[in-house]
């Protein structure tokens, strides 16, 4: 079999970029999200064989030197073993006005959307706001057009891979980016929804009220030789309370589950112990020490 | 004395100290090379003495010792002292300046630091004091100890580390900041070493950065030590891989739970991975720090129609205003803005619809039930069910809080009174049983046994076993009782149905009177596995006592029986009365009235009251050697009847004879030393009364005269105490086990509950749980009070008396032998001159012998006058009064000011003939300021006895005699005059079997003749026939104290 007929093959390591943009993730899935994992389900259901390795090795050299995310299109350069870069684009097919406009008001009828949305995450039943408009946020494969200026036939090709990946990590962080690429910006939607919950109502403009941070720095040592060596009464006022948490493992409910994995479990369901341990530790002590007072 | 002072340079923790026995100055330097150097500090105390002094004193555990530079206010010659550190060579000096010192330095990494900082005794031992730079530390060290206790921390990757940080709330944050404020100038001159750490153009550390870095670094290391300590691994097994290139969240818990921090991998990475971790981490902080409101959750319970059908609870939501939480705006006002900038109660805020949405989604990660009103388009609030309310409450609630939003409750759940716990009643004594030992005259006594009858309780009501039935089938932990919420957690109803079937099956159940009488004063207690017994009843006679003890029955009035000599004050007939009602219940009872105020006098007329009632046992009083002879006077003053025994002293009774003797009888007094050498014959009697004065002498539990006082049986113990006992726990503890022994529980287990929790963490639900507990057996009255204050004169005066010890005796009686041998063969001039030198030695004498062989030798244990007037000292000090102490020898006044400073630990100011003005205006200055300045002031009668305005003072002190009742007078009234706000107390040295003793009886005797006779001077004495002086100055026997070995 003649190699470049079956398929491209680059026999040489891809020359290396400076200030590429890199996968934050070094090891495993790119992509921690479900929706940003969605995406990368997407690419992979491409059948690429190898190229989805290459292109994942490619995103964590960082071999995407720029990325230009626009309305329904995403424009990037990669660096593959040639001295120039390639330029490659993803189009996808933007969603019309008409359904938007039934997208949004299917939002807005849910404050669930927005508040997800603006917490930095995608609401888990999205889709079904898209239901009603009769289209799917989530683009499938024929809402996809691949096109890179390298000389491999196959499309997608490990290029385009690579910008997948670093697209993945970008939703990660930003769930707008996804709509954007649908055609929408966040302002817009956040505007459009405002619009569409709000009524009108009456307003006065009046100065906010600022507070000052006090500042404790009291000037020179120099010139505070009279109370050199005082505390001051308030000392008093700070009077710690060693005592068990109101709610047990509150730290680790409030903080949720985080952007990390080990051996598929949260980072986060590792620490229960440390804390556990280590508060036991304190209120032990606390109800110990100063056994010299006895005396 | 020691000084000791604290220094946290960001990485580790520094322990000086001054001392006042180095020199205060700096040599002069010579040659160039030391210029160079910074000079070492010439009174912080060297490494090795450190060290070695630290390690006895408190069992410190250094990591290491490391000199550090301080810069400390100095004037040419050298670093002045702070302001704890008594120096006799102290002169009051402007600093000219600040200057860098050399000072040598215990150092600690943060682990051992908070060790060592919350090791320390809340009360440092004699001799040593803590500056404030250490105490803040302390502070700080227990507030690192409650942020790990409340489990506030979490893990953090920076700089190549894994570490464990607290979490700072927004009140964390205030107190972080009163810290800070409270941070003193020298927390912040250390001289940071390596240049690597110095930040340019920053000069020097910030308090807020130097108190977080000291709260950070000692978190981080109290968590990996205890996570190393109880050897946990948080790291899952990597299944073979090598260590060097293990991932890096891998890596992260490896140094979160080990000794070794560092994170290792290409920096890219690392710093994807702590732009994660800091990601994860964010949602810990208040959303929206800069906008003016904040989103707040109200949670209204259903109305209390009773029915129990219509259970709905609502959650609301609303905009509160950060800077008036009392601010609210509803939801629905939110959703109504349409525009980017809305105004709200005069409050600017941008995209509120948008601030308002992100919070209700990070608050529906927090609590589920708020993601259901998010099925909503614009939200205001949601019913939830009495199952979800009740986990709202319980887990959301707090969490929300934390996390920065307002959440409202109901006013019932905020308040938790309204739980399941006991209601006891106390129904009456149980007749039948035995009273307490020997409580002949008594009612009961603490181990009499009581009927008492239990009942479920909630809130204000009681349960029937029915209804508590009716509630089994409940299965949210939320029930509505006659019309109220209560919390009634499963675990809670299941210990109520053992209680009633235990009920069924043992019938009623009886307690010691003394812990009826705890339970009833407030002492939390679980008797009924993990019921809590939340309100006391009582009936009949208990009823009446419970009141009466806590203070709120009148007390039959116990008037002064005829055989007292004298009167009582309206305050001491209470005292009387009182003492008198807990003797009859048997309850131990302590008498703690200021000093002055007549505690001898109310002891003395109980003592009366009771022979008077027909007492015929003898009563023992323990008291420190040095009051002996004060009671002998007093007791012969009001109360001639009583026969009195003083057994105490080389020549005192044989152990084989004191218990006959002491049956003839009715008081014996004994010193504490010899009340433990003769324990066994004192404990062949069996005592009506054991009575301590200075109780404070048995407030260590181990002592053996401890043991001794707890030994001995009587039918009534007193203890009497001028120290505030309620300030040093320990004391307390121990005054009280020998009062009531078992009432406040064993010595471990009071420290742990009470000691601990309000002397190091100032817990005072636990303070006033104690107070009410102990209050019933302590009487002190303050002579600030206003019901005092009424019934005392604006002057007190008292005679103090005290024994010589036999060195004092010794050279007293061959003084006058000299004298009298000398007197027979001279006359007129001669001989008046005679009299008059010998008169001056006899005085020098009683002060002290070293006075009188001006020797320069040690002055401890050789004066009872001054023994007496340390003891006297020390409780003016601790009632936070000011002294005036007035002598007519100057040589007398320096010894004093420089004993004084030693072995009270305070400034005290001299004044003499040989003060400059200047220094004179000075002192008095630094006298009457209000607050702090040196709270003891010595004077020469000569150079401080008139003109002066020393009004701070509210004790007048005349150690030595002018027999001259006017010149005394005039030098007590440099306190007693026009701008006095208090009653001002006089004490005036008297002692036993001398001249001062005879003199003072002439004076008391004759008062207006003496006036007329003894003129301006002492001349008068000369005029004396030798037979009269001899009457006058000889020794007699009951002025010299035993041998107290």
């Amino acid at each position: 079999m003649m190699p470049g007929y079956w398929g491209y093959y680059e026999p040489r390591s891809p020359k290396e970029v400076e200030d590429g943009i890199k996968a934050k993730s070094r090891r495993g899935a790119i992509g921690e999200k479900w929706w940003s994992k969605r995406w990368v389900a997407l690419l992979e259901s491409f059948k690429m064989g190898a190229r989805l390795g290459r292109g994942r090795s490619y995103a964590r050299k960082g071999q995407v030197i720029s990325i230009d995310v626009r309305k329904g299109v995403v424009r990037s350069k990669v660096q593959g073993a040639r001295s120039k870069p390639y330029d490659l684009e993803i189009r996808l097919t933007q969603i019309s006005d008409d359904d938007w406009k039934k997208a949004i008001e299917a939002m807005a009828s849910k404050a669930v959307f927005a508040a997800k949305l603006l917490s930095g995450e995608m609401p888990k039943d999205i889709e079904e706001a898209f239901v009603d408009a009769g289209c799917s946020l989530f683009p499938g494969k024929k809402d996809i057009k691949t096109n890179c200026s390298c000389p491999d036939w196959a499309d997608p090709c490990k290029h385009i891979a690579a910008v997948y990946y670093i697209m993945a990590e970008k939703f990660d962080e930003d769930p707008f980016l996804l709509f954007k690429l649908r055609g929408r910006t966040k302002d817009e939607i956040i505007e459009a929804l405002r619009e569409s919950r709000a009524s009108t109502m009456p307003q006065d403009q009046v100065e906010a009220v600022e507070t000052v941070p006090p500042d404790l720095d009291r000037g020179p040592l120099e010139e505070r030789l009279d109370q050199f060596w005082e505390s001051g009464d308030d000392l008093d006022l700070v009077a710690p309370r060693p005592r068990p948490p109101e709610v047990p493992g509150a730290v680790l409910k409030r903080l949720g589950d985080a952007p990390i994995s080990i051996d598929g479990a949260n980072l986060a369901s590792y620490l229960p112990k440390a804390y556990e341990v280590a508060g036991r530790a304190a209120r032990d002590m606390a109800a110990k020490n100063g056994s010299r007072d006895l005396t | 004395m020691l000084v000791l002072h604290g220094i946290w340079d960001r990485s580790r923790f520094h322990l000086w100290a001054e001392s006042s026995a180095l020199p205060a100055e700096v040599k002069p330097s010579r040659g160039r090379a030391s210029k160079k150097k910074t000079r070492p500090h010439p009174f912080a105390v060297p490494i090795e003495m450190l060290t070695d002094e630290m390690a006895t004193i408190f069992g410190m555990n250094p990591s290491g010792a490391e000199p550090i530079i301080c810069k400390l206010p100095a004037t040419k010659r050298g670093p002045l002292p702070s302001p704890w550190l008594i120096r006799e060579d102290r002169i009051d000096q402007e600093p000219s300046g600040l200057s860098p010192w050399r000072i040598d330095s215990l150092a600690f990494d943060p682990d051992s630091a908070l060790d060592t900082l919350l090791d320390l005794p809340v009360h440092p031992p004699p001799g040593i004091a803590f500056a404030s730079s250490l105490r803040l530390w302390i502070v700080a060290a227990r507030l690192s100890l409650e942020m790990i206790a409340r489990e506030q921390f979490a893990p953090v990757a920076k700089e190549g580390k894994a570490r464990w940080r607290p979490i700072i709330d927004e009140d964390d944050q205030s107190r972080l900041q009163t810290l800070a404020k409270a941070l003193p100038p020298t927390c912040l001159a250390f001289e940071e070493e390596s240049s690597s750490r110095k930040r340019p153009g920053r000069g020097g550390p910030k308090p807020l950065q130097l108190v977080t870095s000291f709260i950070d670094e000692t978190t981080d290391a109290f968590v990996r030590r205890s996570l190393i300590a109880e050897g946990i691994d948080l790291e899952p097994k990597l299944g073979g891989r090598p260590t060097k290139t293990a991932p890096l969240p891998h890596q992260f818990l490896r140094a979160l739970a080990g000794e070794d921090p560092e994170l290792k991998a290409a920096v890219p990475e690392l710093n994807a991975f702590y732009k994660k971790i800091d990601r994860w981490l964010s949602s810990l902080k208040p959303p929206f720090p800069d906008a003016p409101f904040r989103t707040c959750f109200r949670l209204d319970s259903p109305p209390a129609t009773g029915d129990g059908d219509d259970e709905s609870w609502h959650l609301r939501i609303f905009f509160q205003a950060k800077d008036d939480k009392s601010l609210l705006v509803p939801a629905e006002e939110v959703w109504k803005a349409r525009s980017e900038t809305a105004t709200f109660l005069k409050r600017k805020i941008h995209n509120p619809q948008e601030q308002l949405l992100a919070d209700l989604g990070t608050a529906s990660r927090i609590s589920p039930q708020i993601e259901r009103c998010l099925m909503a388009a614009c939200p205001a609030e949601l019913e939830l069910e009495t199952q979800e309310a009740y986990r709202f409450l319980r887990e959301s609630a707090p969490l929300l809080e934390q996390n920065g939003f307002g959440v409202l409750l109901p006013s019932w759940w905020e308040r938790r009174g309204a739980r399941l716990g006991l209601k006891l009643e106390l129904i009456d004594l149980d007749e039948e049983t035995e009273p307490d030992l020997q409580t002949s005259r008594g009612l009961f006594g603490l181990k009499s046994i009581v009927k008492y009858d239990l009942k479920l309780a909630l809130g204000d009501s009681t349960l029937t076993e029915a209804e508590l039935n009716d509630l089994i089938n409940l299965k949210v932990p939320l029930v509505q009782v006659r019309g109220e919420w209560v919390e009634l957690p499963p675990s809670e109803i299941e210990t109520a149905i053992k209680f009633f079937e235990k009920r069924r099956r043992e019938g009623g159940d009886t307690i010691t009177l003394g812990e009826a009488i705890r339970l009833g004063l407030g002492a939390e207690l679980a008797i009924e596995g993990d019921l809590t017994v939340l309100k006391v009843e009582a009936r009949g006679r208990i009823r009446d006592m419970l009141k009466r003890l806590s203070g709120k029955g009148e007390l039959e009035t116990v008037d002064a029986p005829a055989s007292f000599r004298g009167t009582l004050r309206p305050y001491q007939a209470k005292g009387l009365s009182w003492l008198s009602y807990l003797d009859q219940l048997g309850f131990g009872a302590c008498l703690a009235d200021d000093m002055g105020l007549g505690k001898t006098v109310e002891l003395i007329a109980f003592l009366l009251h009771e022979q008077a009632l027909g007492t015929r046992r003898p009563s023992l009083l323990i008291c420190p050697m040095s009051v002996v002879g004060n009671w002998q006077r007093e007791l012969d003053r009001f109360a001639p009847s009583l026969q009195v025994m003083v057994h105490h002293g080389a020549d005192r009774l044989s152990e084989k004879n004191v218990g006959e003797e002491a049956k003839r009888h009715d008081l014996v007094i004994t010193t504490y030393a010899t009340a433990h050498r003769d324990e066994e014959a004192l404990s062949a009697v069996s005592w009506e009364n054991l009575v301590l004065d200075e109780a404070q002498n048995i407030k260590n539990p181990q002592a053996k005269q401890t043991k001794t006082a707890k030994r001995l049986k009587a039918a009534q113990r007193i203890a009497l105490t001028g120290t505030p006992v309620e300030n040093r726990l320990s004391e307390l503890w121990s005054i009280m086990d020998f009062l009531n022994p078992g009432y406040l529980g064993p010595a471990k287990k009071f420290h742990e509950t009470f000691a601990l929790p309000i002397e190091r963490y100032r817990d005072l639900d636990r303070a006033e749980r104690l107070r009410r507990m102990t209050q019933p057996f302590i009487l002190r009255r303050l002579k600030t009070d206003p019901a005092i204050i009424k019934d005392l004169p604006e002057k007190v005066e008292s005679k103090v008396y005290y024994h010589l010890t036999p060195e004092q005796a010794t050279l007293y009686g061959a003084v006058v032998e000299d004298m009298l041998a000398k007197i027979e063969s001279s006359a007129g001039i001669d001989r008046r001159g005679q009299i008059l030198a010998a008169l001056t030695k006899l005085k020098q004498i009683c002060n002290h012998p070293a006075l009188f062989l001006q020797d320069g030798s040690p002055l401890e244990g050789r004066s009872g006058k001054l023994t007496r007037l340390e003891e006297m000292l020390d409780e003016v000090l601790s009632e936070g009064d000011k002294a005036l102490i007035f002598t007519q020898f100057a040589g007398m006044g320096a010894m004093l000011r420089h004993h004084l400073q030693e072995k009270l630990g305070c400034e005290v100011l001299f004044l003499h003939g040989g003060t400059p003005k200047g220094g004179r205006d000075a002192m008095i200055e630094r006298f009457q300021s209000e607050e702090g300045g040196p709270p003891l002031f010595v004077l020469s009668l000569k150079a401080g006895g008139f003109g002066l305005n020393l009004t701070a003072a509210n004790r007048v002190f005349h150690f030595d005699r002018w027999w001259n009742p006017a010149v005394e007078n005039q030098a007590t009234d440099r306190a007693f005059r026009i701008g006095q706000r208090k009653n001002v107390f006089v004490h005036k040295f008297v002692c036993l079997g001398t001249l001062e003793d005879r003199i003072d009886k002439m004076i008391e005797e004759k008062k207006e003749l003496a006036e007329a006779v003894v003129g301006a001077g002492e001349a008068w004495l000369t005029e004396l026939s030798t037979e009269d002086l001899r009457e006058v100055l000889a020794l007699s026997r009951d002025a010299i104290e035993g041998d107290d070995r």
